[in-house]
Order: C-alpha cells, then sequence, then structure tokens
C-alpha cells in the first residue's frame, strides 16, 4: 500500500514549514518560512487541479501566488525593515516548548476534526484535511503563544492558509467570488495590521503585546 | 425605480459617498456636507428598498448573489436610521476633538470615509444571499471599522485596536469553518457550486440536509459570529473597543454593527430551525450564550467606573437577551428578539453619543468624578436617563415591549427556570445602573465641570433618538410590525 501521492508529500511538507514559520526566533527567516509553505499550496492548488481535472484550482493557485507569495510577504519583509527588528521575545512557555504544544494540540485536534470535514468535502484527501486543520490550529496556538506582534500577524496567515487549504478541498466549485472576497479581507487584513503594528512600536517602543495591558476590567 | 436598481443603489451608494470624501479637499465644512448628504440619501434609498419587502416579498440581485427579504429588511432598517442619526452626531463630536486637538482634519476625513466604508460593509453582508460572502462581509465589517476605534493616536487605542482584530479574526475564522461545512452539506443535496451557498435555496432543501452536519454547523456559527456579536464567553474584545474609540464609532459598532454579526446568526438558526433537526437544538444553545452574557454582563456592571465600559458590558448583556429572545423561541420570542435589535440600537446609540456629550461636559469618563448633572445640564441629564431607563427595561420604552414579550412567550412554552434566571440577571443590572445613574445624574459634583453648554447640533440627534424610543415603547407603528412578523414567518419552520 505504498500509494503516497506528490499531494499528500506537499502537505506534510507544509505542516513543517507551518511549524518552522511558528518556531523560527528570527523574524525574517519566519517570512522566508512563510514564503515556502505558501509556495507548496499553490503547489498543492496545481497538483489536485492536474489530478481531479477542475480548472477552477489553477486560477485559485494563480490568485494565492500573487496575494499571498508576492504581496503579504513583500508587506511584511518591508515592515521588519522599518521597524528594524530581528528576533522576537521569549514567548509563552519558552521557545523550544512552546512549538511541541501546539503541534501536539493541533495534531489532536486536526484528527478529531478532519473526519467530519472529510464527510462534506469535495475532494476526499486525507492526508491534506488533516494538513489543513493542523496549520489552521497551529495559527490559532501561534496567537496564543507568541507575544511579538510580527510572529501573530504570521501566526495570522498561517490560520488563513490553513483556510485556504480546506477551502480549496471542500468548496473549489462555488463561484469565484467567492475566494476573492475571502482573499481580499486576508490582504486588508494584513495591511491593517501592518499599520498598528507600527503604531504599537511607536507607542510602546517594543513588539511585545503582554506589555499591552492598559485596559481592563 | 425597480427593486433590482434600488438594491443596487443601496450598495453602491455608501462606498460612492466614501470615494467622494476621500477626493474632497480637506475643507470641514465641505466634508461635513458630503458626509451627511451622503449618509441621508443612502438611508433613504435603503429604507426605500425595505418598504418593497414589508409584505414578504424577497428581492434578488446579481444572479441571487445578493437579496432582501423581511430578515435582511429589519437590519436594513438599523443600519438605516440609527446609522444616518449617528454620522449627523459625529459631524459635531469631530469638530469638538479638532478643537479639542486630540485629532487633526485628516483623521475626521478618515473617520468619515472610512464610517461610509463601514457601512457599505455592513449593508453587504446583511444582503448578501451567498453565505460566504456573507462571511467576508462580516470580516470586512471589522477591517473597515478598525481605524474608526482606533482614531485616537495612543497606548490605549491601539491596544484596543490589536486586541479587535485579532479576537475577531480568530473568531470568525470558525464561523468560516462553518461556512464551508454548510457549503458541503448543502452540496450533498443541491449538487451545484452556485446553489449550495445560496441562503435562499439552502433553505428550501433544509429538510433534506444532513442534521448532524448542521449541529456542528450551528456551534461553529455560534462560535464565529457570536464573537463578532459580542456574545459571552467570546465577547471579551467588546468592552475595550467600544470604549476606546470616539463616541461616534462607539455607538456604531454597538449600535449596528454587533446585529450584523447576529443577522448572520439568525441565518443560520433559521436553516436549523427548518431542517429536520427542528428548533429545540439551537434554542437550548442560544439560551445559553443568553444568559450566560446577562450575567457576565451584570457583574462587569455592577464595579465599573468608565461611563463608556459601563454601556459597552450594556451591549453584552443585551446582545444576551436578543439572543435569549431566540433561545425561548416560538414566533412570539422570535418577533420579541428582532424588536430587540431595534429597542437596543435605539436605545445604546443614544447611551453612547449622551455619553460623548457628557464627557464633553466633566472631561472625563470616570462616573466617580461626575455627579449633579440635573443641574448643570437639564437636557442631557434627560436624554441620559431616557437611555438609561430604556436600556433597564422602563414600562412605556422600547426595550421593556421585547423583555416583556420574552417573558410571556417564555411562560406560555413553561420555560420557568429560564425566565426566573432571566429575571433575575436584568434585576441585577437594574440596580446597578441606577446606583451609576444616581451617581451621575444626582448629587453635587464631585471633579470639575469644564463646559456646560452643548450646542444644539449636538443635541438634536439625540432629541429625535429618545423620541424614537419612547414612540416605540408606546405606539404600534404598523409598517415595522408587519415586517417583523413576516421576518419571524420566514425565520421559524
Amino acid at each position: 500500500m505504498m500509494n503516497i501521492s506528490l499531494v499528500d508529500i506537499l502537505t506534510i511538507a507544509m505542516i513543517a514549514t507551518s511549524l518552522a514559520v511558528f518556531g523560527l526566533r528570527n523574524l525574517k527567516w519566519s517570512v522566508y518560512a512563510y514564503i515556502t509553505e505558501t509556495l507548496l499550496l499553490v503547489g498543492v492548488f496545481l497538483l489536485l487541479s492536474q489530478k481531479y481535472n477542475v480548472e477552477q484550482l489553477s486560477e485559485w493557485a494563480l490568485i494565492a501566488f500573487i496575494t499571498k507569495v508576492v504581496i503579504v510577504p513583500y508587506i511584511l519583509i518591508k515592515l521588519i525593515k522599518r521597524l528594524n527588528v530581528r528576533s522576537e521575545e521569549t514567548p509563552l512557555y519558552g521557545f523550544f516548548i512552546s512549538p511541541i504544544i501546539a503541534l501536539g494540540f493541533s495534531l489532536a485536534l486536526a484528527m478529531i476534526i478532519s473526519p467530519v470535514l472529510k464527510e462534506f468535502s469535495l475532494l476526499k484527501e486525507t492526508i491534506p484535511l488533516i494538513a489543513s486543520v493542523t496549520i489552521f490550529s497551529l495559527g490559532i496556538f501561534g496567537l496564543i503563544l507568541r507575544k511579538n506582534v510580527i510572529k501573530q500577524i504570521l501566526a495570522y496567515c498561517l490560520f488563513e492558509n490553513g483556510i485556504h487549504l480546506t477551502l480549496a478541498l471542500s468548496t473549489y466549485n462555488s463561484p469565484e467570488i467567492v475566494d476573492i472576497g475571502i482573499l481580499t479581507d486576508a490582504i486588508f487584513a494584513v495591511i491593517i495590521m501592518s499599520i498598528l503594528a507600527e503604531r504599537f512600536y511607536k507607542y510602546f517602543g517594543a513588539l511585545d503585546v503582554s506589555k499591552a495591558n492598559h485596559l481592563k476590567g | 425605480m425597480d427593486m433590482q436598481t434600488l438594491l443596487f443603489f443601496t450598495l453602491c451608494l455608501p462606498f460612492a459617498t466614501a470615494a467622494i470624501l476621500w477626493f474632497t479637499p480637506k475643507n470641514l465644512g465641505l466634508l461635513n456636507t458630503f458626509h451627511v448628504l451622503g449618509s441621508l440619501i443612502t438611508s433613504l434609498v435603503a429604507l426605500s428598498a425595505v418598504s418593497h419587502v414589508i409584505g414578504g416579498e424577497s428581492f434578488y440581485l446579481f444572479n441571487k448573489l445578493f437579496f432582501l427579504d423581511p430578515i435582511g429588511g429589519v437590519f436594513l432598517t438599523l443600519i438605516a436610521v440609527i446609522g444616518f442619526l449617528i454620522n449627523l452626531y459625529s459631524v459635531k463630536y469631530m469638530q469638538w476633538e479638532l478643537e479639542s486637538g486630540h485629532i487633526t482634519i485628516n483623521e475626521v476625513k478618515l473617520f468619515y470615509v472610512l464610517s461610509h466604508i463601514f457601512v457599505f460593509t455592513m449593508i453587504f453582508s446583511i444582503i448578501s444571499n451567498n453565505i460566504a460572502l456573507m462571511w467576508a462581509g462580516i470580516e470586512a465589517t471589522t477591517l473597515s471599522s478598525l481605524f474608526m476605534v482606533a482614531l485616537y493616536k495612543n497606548k490605549r487605542a491601539t491596544e484596543s485596536g490589536w486586541k479587535y482584530i485579532i479576537i475577531c479574526s480568530v473568531g470568525l475564522a470558525f464561523a468560516l469553518y462553518a461556512t464551508v461545512l454548510m457549503y458541503g452539506a448543502g452540496f450533498n443535496v443541491i449538487k451545484d457550486g452556485h446553489d449550495a451557498m445560496l441562503w435562499s435555496s439552502l433553505m428550501e432543501n433544509a429538510k433534506l440536509l444532513n442534521p448532524d452536519a448542521l449541529k456542528l454547523v450551528f456551534i461553529f456559527a455560534l462560535i464565529g459570529f457570536g464573537t463578532k456579536a459580542g456574545l459571552a464567553p467570546m465577547h471579551t474584545w467588546l468592552p475595550d473597543v467600544h470604549s476606546e474609540g470616539p463616541s461616534p464609532a462607539s455607538a456604531f459598532l454597538s449600535a449596528v454593527l454587533l446585529k450584523c454579526a447576529l443577522a448572520a446568526i439568525i441565518r443560520y438558526y433559521s436553516i436549523v430551525t427548518h431542517s429536520t433537526l427542528g428548533s429545540s437544538f439551537v434554542e437550548t444553545l442560544m439560551v445559553i450564550v443568553a444568559l450566560l452574557s446577562i450575567f457576565i454582563a451584570a457583574l462587569f456592571i455592577l464595579k465599573q467606573r468608565d461611563i463608556k465600559r459601563m454601556f459597552a458590558y450594556h451591549s453584552v448583556e443585551h446582545v444576551g437577551i436578543i439572543a435569549f429572545g431566540f433561545g425561548i423561541g416560538g414566533p412570539l420570542g422570535v418577533f420579541a428578539g428582532l424588536f430587540h435589535t431595534m429597542a437596543h440600537s435605539l436605545s445604546k446609540a443614544l447611551a453612547f453619543c449622551v455619553s460623548g456629550n457628557i464627557i464633553k461636559i466633566y472631561g472625563t469618563r470616570d462616573m466617580g468624578k461626575m455627579g449633579g448633572l440635573i443641574r448643570v445640564n437639564p437636557l442631557n441629564a434627560v436624554l441620559f436617563g431616557t437611555a438609561v431607563a430604556s436600556l433597564i427595561g422602563i414600562p412605556l420604552l422600547a426595550v421593556f415591549v421585547s423583555e416583556f414579550l420574552m417573558i410571556k412567550s417564555g411562560l406560555s412554552a413553561d420555560k420557568y427556570i429560564q425566565i426566573a434566571l432571566f429575571i433575575i440577571g436584568l434585576a441585577i443590572i437594574f440596580i446597578a445602573v441606577l446606583m451609576h445613574f444616581n451617581e451621575v445624574v444626582f448629587g453635587k459634583v464631585r471633579g470639575e465641570v469644564k463646559t456646560e453648554k452643548i450646542e444644539a447640533n449636538a443635541n438634536i440627534p439625540l432629541i429625535v433618538f429618545a423620541v424614537l424610543i419612547v414612540a416605540l415603547g408606546i405606539y404600534v407603528c404598523p409598517q415595522w410590525f408587519e415586517l417583523l412578523q413576516n421576518a419571524t414567518k420566514i425565520i421559524l419552520a
């Protein structure tokens, strides 16, 4: 039963690169890992489009390439350069433990949810579905465990990629405006978060969100 | 004008206004004129579109991607009426902020542009028939309102903005999963990529949808859109965001935005009640989050010092009350829930706008430093009193009507425990708010009075709000009731 397909391999590589986005201390390297992850996502779209002969997915691949491999990383790299920060603050539970916690819980969650998703998914691909939920929840854990603003933006991008993969597997035949609408939101979100990140740095003198604790009660 | 054109203009006008404002030179008079005029025209067109659906009809646009039905009509009315009055108030408020040097003309312009884009995104989400576009619209409301909230350039505003975008994006991600699952379940039955995403065709085929999938869909939708609607325990962003923005932004968010997220929940609620799953599952969930919201809000209102934070927690409470109406269910419960959307929106818009005036008078948000408002500025004391009295459910005012209907409907359905808890929650808030009310309105001034006079044009929109609150409490407007009844019919099987 050695029929591991290329799609499976790419999606597993996506989990690995997502973990790198999550875990790398150097912010620039995190963005590069994110670019790699998104390139893999584009690859998965193309492969799926060939395998199942669906025209729409190759369009999705093109749109994803423009928005997520070019525009979003460009915004982030520029932001990192402008703020001139190199690496992130120590996250909750430290650099070593926090990725392990995140990955463990994410995989567990994926195992629980992906069978349900598979039931209703158009393309019944087990490993890509597991990967999509894992990447999604890695992103959510990134927002909870990492304290650096830029890292949180990257975590947002991660869970966005996870959702994007789920969408490709289960709603590829929906009207195109849906994909465009969702991606437009994602790009604007990244732009707005970068503007906020700059302000954050200006007022708090750091990118550590745990310093922002003025609002309570 | 035929209905399609009308709906098209309803969608496009706010966007066009934003574009015009963007290219307007930085002249306060010009900006104000275009801002108010654009808002007025948008509201009139939206209301005339709503007038076509009062009888229960639905109209479609762009291959059914958009539509207006009585449910959408209810929420579009909210956006039109309350949006316009808040925009009218914002003119004076922004002038004060400009004079006090808190903001510059650039930010006034930004605020105006964003407020129209914000209205555009809300209308977009309300009239989307496609559930994924509805989701995209709700997400876009976060993005467009973010810099209305974080308008001031300071630590607190930045912090609240960050919280807002992060918590709401995560919450809405769950709602997107609900959308995906809903589409999957729908596609199994409908077999058409375009139709399976349309709310109207999902409703038609609701009986055939897989009930187990619907359970999961509703839970995800409730978590997701519930975050945006401010239902506990996902409400944590709400007090920070509502209290840090300028008062018109707070009023917008609380009075209109929360209702748009609720509208999304109601769309899913009605699909489930039409399915073989029936209504008991969704009703139970709604009652749980509703009571949780009411009690959590009650605890925080008790110990609140900040006037805007108090009203923010009030929003959590009232969103809970609306959810409670849907949790009680039945024609009367759902009707009351829908009625409460308008009642709360009017009361809360008045509350936030009048607190803008009060903050101007005392120069602080701390209620411990206020006092004696009835002598300092009687008109604003009365307006504040109207807002508070309506919010806590004094008879003859709008909120009382819906709360009374909910209790009546719950008792006739033998839901005694839920009703008892509901009344206890409301009673705690009643006492807490009256305490704060006393603190602000009576007694002697504990801080200092910065200014006694509030200009007429800051008061006029508030007087209109107050009149509407009283009117809604004592007068049965036939069109409004017919619209609500038709919306209720669609929601319930």
